[in-house]
């Protein structure tokens, strides 16, 4: 069991370390043009670089403000959103169209304008997270306190329980999964978010850097950029599951 | 003395359906009563109209002489499934009824331990549901409806889903379990040979519309072990309580297959 656990996570480190290498000679050999790609080694450099400067401080520092005060609110709107939809119909009927239409619409499009509307600050940006991230959380919410089983209320129900703590001791816990998951699938959507919407129109942040370092066909930097971003999404999505771990270890095994 | 549970002309229609017509039955205080009969019968429309589940359409059931509507701490009910709560633990999963009525405090905490002793679970009071067999959450489920401490037990098939050898243990483990406290008891079966191992009394009903047909009193000695099953009495009761429904299993069987 443990020699297994140990082979996978092996396999993973070398098919990483691999690809890295592989990457590295490809740059300096094949490609062997600055303009064009970046080896991992200048990439490094150029994270290291821009940390010392400050420069990359200043970028994540705004990329990160713009990314959480958009994701807050919209997973506070949404999970309220999702147990309005759940508890009456008359709101889920109104809101229904919206949400399906929204959720599949690339509203990322609407970047310009946001920007247009509410410049190039970091509102413009928090508005494409809202908008990217509120529908999966509310459809997830609605649908995590749907899939509450008939048994478990009948079974409280026969112990005399209320609404309320039907509510609290079956619905919510019930539904818990599946509002973690939509906050999960959050993240991704909110950081693709944060990262266009610099691309269109901003003063600082990482979208800002990518943007400005293609434009002076500076490869080490735009890949530092994109690598940031990675190591964030890759990060808060690492310390989700362990919150799920954590908050719902029923559903894992 | 009074009866503990007195049901009276109790009837229930769902839209045209008549499911349950004038049902009379005294239950004693202490008293292990099955009901059994063919499926369709409403024999568990009728447990959850005394679990105050299904409000009813006439009559009226009595408990201590005061009348029932909607559910209660006093009566206990031990559902087919094992209806668990999958984030719980088997301890939080037994404590849910005190909890609900707002007392959880280290009395009922060691009472409940103590339950699920008593259901032969001592020792997996921090399990999860999903860590046990079915078997074993039943026995949770039992646990739970007692942890009330209710004054009629309601069970609706509870090892109804379990296999043969299970089902015969958790029999035996459950009449030993009621020589503890001898709880008024009501218990639906479709295992006519269940309902005799367990019972002082059977009430057969009937189907279509679901009636009182028989009331079967079973007077063998207590304690009763497996062993029972093979004397040519228990037979004879089961035999007897076959003949009675065997026209009305066989017309279920072809409504529901045919």
């Amino acid at each position: 069991m443990f020699e297994v656990v140990r082979q996978r996570f092996l396999a993973g480190t070398v098919s990483v370390v691999a690809g890295l290498l592989l990457w590295e000679l490809v740059s300096r050999l094949v490609v062997a043009n600055p303009l064009f790609l970046a080896a991992p080694s200048q990439i490094v450099q150029a994270i290291y670089h821009l940390t010392l400067t400050g420069e990359m401080g200043r970028h994540v520092a705004v990329s990160s403000i713009e990314f959480a005060i958009g994701y807050v609110i919209a997973s506070i709107i949404g999970i309220a959103f999702g147990f309005g939809m759940a508890n009456s119909v008359g709101f889920k009927q109104a809101l229904q169209p919206w949400i399906s239409g929204f959720y599949a619409t690339p509203t990322i499009a609407l970047a310009p304008l946001f920007i247009l509307w509410f410049g190039i600050g970091i509102w413009s940006k928090v508005l494409v997270v809202i908008t990217l991230v509120l529908f999966p959380v509310t459809i997830n919410t609605e649908a995590g306190l749907r899939t509450t089983s008939d048994r478990l209320v009948e079974m409280l129900r026969s112990f005399g329980a209320n609404e309320r703590q039907i509510f609290f001791k079956v619905s919510l816990p019930s539904a818990l999964p599946f509002i973690l998951a939509g906050l999960k699938l959050g993240i991704g959507r909110g950081l693709i978010g944060v990262v266009v919407a610099e691309l269109f129109g901003s003063r600082a942040g990482l979208g800002r850097l990518i943007s400005e370092s293609a434009d002076a066909f500076n490869m080490p930097e735009l890949f530092a950029g994109v690598i940031v971003l990675a190591v964030a999404g890759i990060a808060m999505t690492a310390g989700f599951t362990a919150l799920e771990r954590r908050l719902v270890p029923w559903t894992k095994d | 003395m009074a009866p503990k549970l007195e049901i009276s002309g109790l009837s229930k229609r769902f839209g045209d359906l008549e499911a349950l017509r004038d049902i009379n039955v005294a239950v004693e205080r202490g008293e292990f009563i099955s009901v059994v009969g063919p499926s369709g019968c409403g024999k568990t429309t009728f447990l959850r109209m005394v679990a105050g589940l299904e409000p009813a359409t006439s009559g009226s059931i009595l408990l201590d002489g005061a009348l029932l509507s909607g559910p209660g701490r006093n009566r206990g009910f031990v559902f087919q499934n094992d209806s668990l709560m999958p984030w719980r633990t088997v301890l939080a999963n037994a404590l849910v009824g005190p909890e609900l009525a707002g007392r959880v405090g280290d009395g009922e905490r060691k009472r409940t331990l103590d339950l699920l002793q008593l259901v032969g679970l001592g020792g997996f009071e921090s399990y999860f549901p999903r860590q046990l067999s079915g078997g074993m959450r039943q026995r949770v489920n039992l646990a739970r409806a007692l942890a009330i401490d209710p004054d009629v037990l309601l069970m609706d098939e509870p090892f109804a889903s379990l296999d043969a050898q299970t089902r015969e243990i958790m029999q035996t483990e459950l009449l030993r379990i009621w020589e503890q406290g001898r709880k008024t008891v009501l218990f639906v079966t479709h295992q006519i040979d269940e309902a005799v191992f367990l019972s002082d009394r059977v009430l057969v009903l009937a189907r279509r519309p679901g009636r009182l047909q028989e009331n079967v009193k079973i007077e063998l000695a207590r304690p009763r072990t497996l062993a029972i099953k093979r004397t040519p009495e228990f037979i004879a009761y089961v035999d007897r309580i076959w003949t009675m429904i065997e026209h009305d299993v066989r017309a279920a069987v072809i409504d529901e297959h045919g």
